[in-house]
């Protein structure tokens, strides 16, 4: 096979990279948030798997803390891939590669090759080299097979990543496939709870499962690194054999036939008004510029997956997070967590990057006889009437579910929390669309495409939110009593000035940076 | 009244000169060409002149008014087809037409009629398709329908002719002549010199960056006449177009 195509692709790719720090916003983009970050997480990532080395020899049982810890990792590297994008995003198309002189085998490979040398899998490879390191340091794994081990491990971990991606992307595509996605998180999110019911009643299935599990590989690569001849051998050959696998599958996937995203069979020509008179409840003036937008959020088929999703994830959060809560009260005070992310998480791709999937579009809207800023804030006011239902679904989902007993203090408190949410996070949202924002694929449902601060503010309303809350109620208790039920609603009225202040301030702003805002969106910088 | 009045007209990006003192009037009613080889800046002018980009320096007035970013009732008074289409591109063509109408100020009953005429004589009425699936020349004409819906009194076309198929231009040039008739203004770029030829009343031609070289009156051209230019005379566009904008020859003895 003619490599040289390839190897002129990957330097392609990471040619395409540098260029970026051509402009002054890409120079800080790509060293602060890139570079530096890269390094902080390095060295967290290499620390983590160093100390789970170090326990993993202390205990005495190294394989079965190697085989966790891979395992977790391995785990927590295809849900980043699958719920947030990373280190997925196709570097090179099928389409753009096809002008070259390859063949399909050879534009598999490019895809592939280009793929996995995402700096995302090199944190992931890290953090299991740090695991190898320590353990060779304490003598309880073999340097070279620990290494060996890991190397394998990454493109195991990449293809499965591929694959599940590409049944997401297509159950997306598909009419109803979001509802089966929805049903296959809620089923997952029960998996825990069974598991754990399951292992009071029986405490043997838990061997039963480790044993079952050697055939994965991440258990294959732990016994690669800690045991001897044959058995080392059996995993390095479990590895190799899910490569294979996956490989296999991932490249079945591809030669599937394209799903085109599915539509309502329309007559002559369907004409509906149901987007503007939602619209309409901001003013008349806004009925169409507002009706506009929620066209084209509700039109996205990633927006409508994560919309049916987002309840779900957020009362999986919560009931995960409050059964291991040491509160007394804790499924209420992790609910209180997940709260702010209901009303801001199925909107947020576009909420932190208004105009980043418009494209072409957004000349438009400077050319209609409005002042510049209007479109920004009917966009805005989309984002928000979206995501308020979503905050009533949720009060209606506690008030039908909640797993403790509550009162209305409670409920309150979680509704003023979801808007505190919606209105802080979708007033941030503006900053970042006119700060940072980012060209973006509307029609791709799979891979994360937005800027620092747009990943920083949706990383944020899901992480920030969770943990903090679990520490006030650890360091602060009182913070989170339904005694101060006030609390909350003062900090969704501090969110609601926040989005107005944020609205008045951004307009001249919008005004003064729409042309490098053009320039961005359409590509040209 | 000048329906379009350019004085001394700059634009920078950065320390890029993208147009400099640029000066040329356009009266209404003309079918005005804007002509210039690629990177020219003749879409950075256009910007200019239809409120999306900030001059760096010098006056835009049109239909008499002073024209600047937030001007949304002068707006209202302009028709533009932007270099990229300006489409969006998830909605159908009439859900789009719909939308611009309605920010133009067309009442539901106008606007619906409109676009339905529109549509069947551009002959989109696949209603199966949005945006993103139509072919180059499909988009481009409903960048044209968008760009006429309101029916405005000047009309800022940024190379409306290239791809769209041979009927399809010969319509779009009936519906221009008429509007001119009615005493409305177009501007026009394109390279396609022969479609100027015939259509425009009056060329400009510019030169990197941004620098007026030429502009005069060519409907002599129509009538076997020819345009008299440094004691050339010129039958059709093109060789003036090139006397004027630098002929290049360069051989590649390996093509």
């Amino acid at each position: 096979m003619n490599r040289s195509p390839i190897r002129e692709l990957i330097r392609l790719r990471y040619r395409l990279l540098w260029a970026k720090t051509r402009s002054r916003n890409g120079k800080i983009a790509l060293f602060v948030s890139g570079y530096l970050l890269l390094a902080l997480f390095l060295g967290l990532f290499g620390l983590g798997g160093y100390k789970a080395g170090v326990a993993a020899v202390e205990t005495g049982q190294a394989e079965l803390v190697a085989q966790i810890v891979l395992a977790a990792i391995f785990l927590q590297a295809t849900l980043s891939t699958v719920v947030l994008g990373f280190g997925i995003g196709a570097v090179f198309a099928e389409k753009e590669l096809r002008r070259y002189p390859l063949t399909a085998g050879q534009r598999r490979m490019a895809r592939h090759i280009t793929g996995i040398v995402d700096p995302f899998w090199f944190l992931v490879l890290a953090a299991n080299l740090g695991l190898v390191i320590a353990m060779y340091a304490l003598g309880a794994a073999s340097l070279a097979a620990g290494i060996g081990a890991m190397v394998l491990l990454i493109p195991s971990n990449y293809l499965l990543a591929r694959v599940v991606t590409q049944v997401v992307d297509r159950l997306i595509m598909r009419r109803g496939g979001a509802i089966v996605l929805m049903a296959a998180v809620i089923g997952l999110s029960m998996v825990p709870g069974m598991l754990a019911q399951a292992l009071k009643k029986d405490p043997t299935l838990g061997y039963r499962i480790l044993k079952g599990l050697r055939w994965t590989s991440p258990f294959g690569a732990a016994a690669a690194m800690t045991r001897h001849g044959t058995a080392a051998l059996e995993g390095v050959g479990i590895e190799v054999a899910w490569i294979a696998v996956l490989a296999v599958l991932a490249i079945l996937m591809e030669r599937l036939p394209a799903e085109r995203q599915q539509r309502a069979a329309k007559g002559p020509l369907a004409w509906s008004g149901v987007y503007e008179r939602l619209g309409g409840l901001f003013g008349p003036g806004q009925a169409a510029l507002v009706g506009h937008w929620l066209r084209f959020y509700v039109r996205n088929m990633r927006f409508r997956a994560m919309y049916l999703l987002t309840i779900p994830l957020a009362a999986f959060l919560a009931y995960q997070m409050g059964m291991v809560s040491r509160h007394a009260n804790g499924v209420f005070v992790a609910a209180l967590g997940a709260a702010p992310m209901c009303g801001f998480l199925c909107t947020s791709r576009f909420a932190v990057n208004l105009f980043g999937y418009t494209g072409g579009g957004f000349r438009r809207f400077l050319l209609m006889p409005e002042e510049p800023a209007a479109c920004v804030r009917a966009a805005s006011y989309a984002s928000v009437l979206l995501g308020a239902s979503l905050v009533l679904l949720a009060a209606v989902t506690w008030i039908v579910l909640a797993p403790v007993a509550w009162d209305t203090r409670m409920l309150v408190m979680l509704v003023s929390l979801g808007v505190f949410g919606l209105f802080a996070l979708n007033g941030g949202g503006l900053w970042a669309t006119i700060y940072n924002p980012r060209r973006g694929n509307y029609s791709s449902a799979i891979g994360n495409d937005l800027s620092a601060s747009g990943n920083a503010l949706l990383i944020g309303s899901i992480i920030g939110p969770l943990l903090g809350i679990n520490w006030l109620a650890r360091h602060a208790a009182w913070l989170v009593s339904p005694d101060n039920w006030w609390m909350a609603v003062a900090l969704a009225a501090a969110a609601v000035i926040f989005y107005c202040i944020s609205l008045r301030k951004i307009a001249a702003r919008f005004t003064e940076r729409r042309e490098q805002l053009m320039a961005i969106v359409e590509g040209r910088a | 009244m000048d329906a379009i009045a350019v004085s001394h007209l700059a634009k920078k990006y950065g320390q890029v000169v993208a147009v400099e003192d640029l000066s040329f009037r356009v009266e209404k009613g003309r079918m005005f060409g804007f002509l210039g080889p690629n990177g020219s800046g003749k879409s950075t002018t256009i910007g200019c002149l239809t409120g999306l980009l900030d001059p760096s320096g010098g006056e835009v007035e049109i239909l008499g008014e002073k024209f600047t970013a937030n001007s949304a009732a002068l707006k209202r008074r302009l028709g533009v087809m932007p270099e990229n289409l300006g489409l969006f591109e998830p909605l159908y063509a009439h859900e789009f037409l719909a939308f611009v109408g309605r920010m133009f100020g067309l009442d539901e009953a106008t606007t619906r009629k409109r676009v339905t005429e529109l549509l069947a004589a551009l002959e989109l009425e696949d209603s199966r398709k949005t945006l993103s699936e139509y072919s180059t020349g499909m988009r481009k004409r409903v960048a044209f329908a968008a760009a006429v819906i309101h029916s405005p009194e000047v009309l800022f076309l940024d190379e409306p002719f290239e791809s769209i198929d041979p009927a399809g231009v010969a319509l779009l040039k009936q519906w221009l002549r008429r509007f001119t008739e009615q005493g409305r203004t177009v501007f026009i770029t394109s390279h396609v010199l022969e479609t100027v030829e015939r259509l425009c009343d009056e060329v400009a031609i510019i030169t990197r960056p941004g620098k007026l070289v030429w502009q005069g009156d060519i409907t002599v051209l129509g009538s076997d006449g020819a345009i008299e230019f440094e004691g050339q005379k010129f039958r059709t566009l093109e060789p003036l177009f090139l006397h004027l904008t630098g002929q290049r020859y360069a051989d590649l003895n390996w093509l």
